[in-house]
């Protein structure tokens, strides 16, 4: 997408620029040059485009021309706050560094800043250096106030703010502006302070968490936290297939003594635990060793 | 394919024991060759492709004994046929030879005498079907004619012996104007279905449910293996979608519900031995190998309870008696495999995994 800009860019430029690239203006004014003169496309594109003279709907002559760009107009110890004040995408005539984005192509280099689209679309830094940084806390200043002296130490600060919240701000190239990490903001509470109220809070949310709602009747086994093997699937395929492998009648003193045996005591809190604590080698191990010794294998 | 007799030569890699009844222990890690008359019958279509063009290089075909099958087999010489059918479940790491104990196993079954029925990968099923038509049967279910009847062709193949002997236990009609009537034998309903490509599906689900009411009877009973490849992909989700783009649940299509009512205990006389396959395997990772992560809950309830039987990459013994087997078939050309540098470079390329393995031998 950056080339064909490029080569956009170099048709539209060409016939207005045609007569600056006759001449050598590399270097008006002394300037440092930088390696800009290597470009993945040749500049005899302009000859493809036919000159219509004055006529057309693309009238160019009339156009007023575009000056050199700043960046050559910059001296080395200028105010960079003034080129950058606030977030602004790049603009590659303000910026006087040869950077290059872009996958190149073969036997070629990434594209320069020229025409780059790549480098408009990314966010860019360029409105926060150092420098930048700090007008903007001078700035602030007068609209802050002194740190309490008083509270000098971290134990004064836990004593009279035992609520502290923690937030992270990242600062990391990726696909999105958004780390996912920043999303978590850390809440601690010390509990030395005000133990009566403290008390009296927890008194209060034990109490409420007995209370049952109408609508907690109405948890599946999908909500439940925790797997328990009471009424599970496996509890009623195994007591099925224990049934079944004895040959005495049914009814409910046979499932009772089933249940008892150690062996469904076993297989139980091996199903409990590969649920519970998920999968790896030694709860399938212990699962393995249950099942063999219920089905006496 | 031809396959020539083996002189009697003592070797290390090789036993002479050809009868999986009678391996054990000390034949751990040999590998044993498979009668040319088993192949066509037992496997026509149980093997892993690339082992089959193994064995058409070879002009044999050896398995090696190892451990995952020997246990399976010693379970099932002392199983108790009166209680309810045993579900065996292998599982191991993609390469690791779960396939090949299947197979094994299911040499041992049909030496014995059983009635094998092999689903040699049950993912088939619930992909890439370019024919799902509405069930004559179940109006909510799907048949797929296709799988249906080259099942049955194979399923013919490997059972030639009982067809005729099994004698059907109740009447079928398929339409207006054809049934199968009560008493007639198995063959002719196998027959039917591999004609009539259109009431396949249903043939598969009557033969199921025919063999699972008689396997383990007192009169002409005869045990029944159940051996599915894959059998993850029976829970889960299909790629195939109804005219109306919404999807196929697995429990509408017709073969998947007959098969998971095989693989239910709630019948005996017989063994049901599955092997997982993340290979394959559809919506599930590639690092997935562990039997709740692609059975998942519903298939894990289904199998429970089962006899989880793990199946570990190869062994020194076993990889020793696999390279030396590679350079008994002259398999090995390069000459730096020949050595021990060349040796060690192997096991470390291939951590000693028995597919890995295989295919870096076939560039030495």
């Amino acid at each position: 997408m950056a080339t064909r800009t490029l080569k956009t860019s170099i048709l539209s430029l060409g016939r207005i620029h045609c007569h600056i690239y006759g001449v050598n203006v590399r270097n008006p004014l002394n300037r440092a040059t930088y390696a800009t003169a290597l470009s993945i496309n040749t500049s005899s594109q302009n000859k493809g485009f036919p000159d219509r003279g004055n006529r057309g709907p693309f009238n160019r002559r009339s156009r007023r021309e575009a000056g050199d760009p700043r960046t050559d107009r910059m001296p080395v110890e200028q105010d960079w706050t003034a080129v950058y004040p606030t977030a602004t995408p790049f603009r590659q005539g303000s910026v006087p560094l040869p950077v290059r984005m872009g996958f190149p192509v073969k036997k070629g280099v990434p594209p320069e800043k020229k025409g780059n689209l790549e480098l408009i679309k990314i966010p860019n830094f360029l409105h926060l250096t150092p420098l930048a940084i700090k007008k903007h806390c001078e700035a602030l200043k007068p609209f802050c106030t002194e740190w309490p002296s008083a509270l000098d130490t971290g134990a004064k600060c836990d004593e009279h703010f035992p609520v502290k919240v923690e937030s992270k701000d990242y600062v990391s190239a990726g696909t999105s502006l958004r780390n996912p990490s920043a999303r978590i903001v850390h809440l601690r509470v010390s509990f030395c302070v005000n133990y009566d109220y403290a008390m009296y809070l927890l008194t209060v949310l034990y109490h409420e968490s007995w209370k049952m709602e109408a609508w907690e009747s109405e948890k599946t086994v999908a909500d439940m936290e925790e797997y328990s093997w009471e009424d599970s699937p496996s509890q009623k395929n195994i007591m099925s297939t224990l049934v079944r492998m004895q040959v005495e009648g049914e009814g409910e003193a046979v499932r009772e003594e089933l249940l008892g045996r150690p062996e469904v005591q076993e297989y139980r809190d091996s199903v409990t635990r590969l649920k519970n604590e998920g999968e790896s080698e030694s709860s399938m191990h212990q699962y393995r060793d249950a099942v063999k010794k219920l089905l006496n294998l | 394919m031809e396959l020539e007799t083996r002189p009697e030569t003592f070797s290390i890699f090789r036993t002479q024991e050809n009868d999986p009844a009678c391996q054990s222990e000390q034949h751990l890690g040999q590998y044993y060759t498979v009668p040319p008359s088993h192949f066509h019958t037992v496997f026509p279509h149980g093997l892993p492709p690339r082992y089959q063009q193994q064995v058409k290089t070879f002009n044999e075909g050896c398995v090696m004994v190892r451990q995952p099958a020997l246990e399976l087999i010693s379970h099932l010489k002392r199983a108790d046929y009166s209680k309810p059918t045993l579900r065996y479940l292998l599982y191991g790491v993609k390469g690791s030879g779960k396939t090949m104990s299947l197979c094994h196993t299911v040499h041992y079954c049909s030496t014995q005498g059983w009635l094998v029925l092999h689903i040699p990968d049950a993912h088939l099923w619930v992909k890439n079907c370019k024919e799902l038509l509405p069930s004559s049967y179940h109006a909510s279910r799907f048949d797929q004619p296709i799988q249906a009847s080259n099942w049955l062709r194979n399923f013919r193949t490997t059972n030639e012996h009982f067809l005729s002997k099994i004698k059907l236990r109740q009447r079928y009609v398929w339409t207006k104007r054809e049934s199968t009537e009560e008493g007639r034998p198995l063959g002719e309903l196998v027959d039917m279905g591999v004609s009539r490509v259109k009431s396949s599906s249903d043939v598969v689900g009557a033969v199921l449910k025919e063999l699972r009411l008689q396997a383990g009877g007192t009169e002409g009973g005869f045990r029944l293996a159940v051996a599915v490849d894959g059998v993850n992909g029976l829970w889960g989700r299909t790629t195939l979608k109804k005219e109306d783009k919404s999807p196929v649940a697995p429990e509408e299509l017709t073969l998947v519900h007959n098969l998971r009512k095989m693989i239910n205990n709630d019948w005996c006389g017989g063994a049901v031995i599955a092997t997982l396959s993340q290979t394959g395997s559809l919506y599930a990772p590639s690092s997935a190998y562990l039997p709740q992560e692609l059975l998942g809950e519903e298939g894990f309830d289904s199998m429970d309870p089962f006899v989880p039987v793990p199946v570990s990459l190869y062994s020194e013994k076993e990889f020793e008696s696999c390279y030396l087997y590679y350079l008994d078939r002259h398999w090995l050309q390069h000459s730096h495999s020949q050595t021990e540098e060349g040796k060690k470079e192997m096991i470390f390329l291939s951590n000693r995994n028995p597919s890995v393995l295989e295919r870096l031998c076939a560039f030495l």
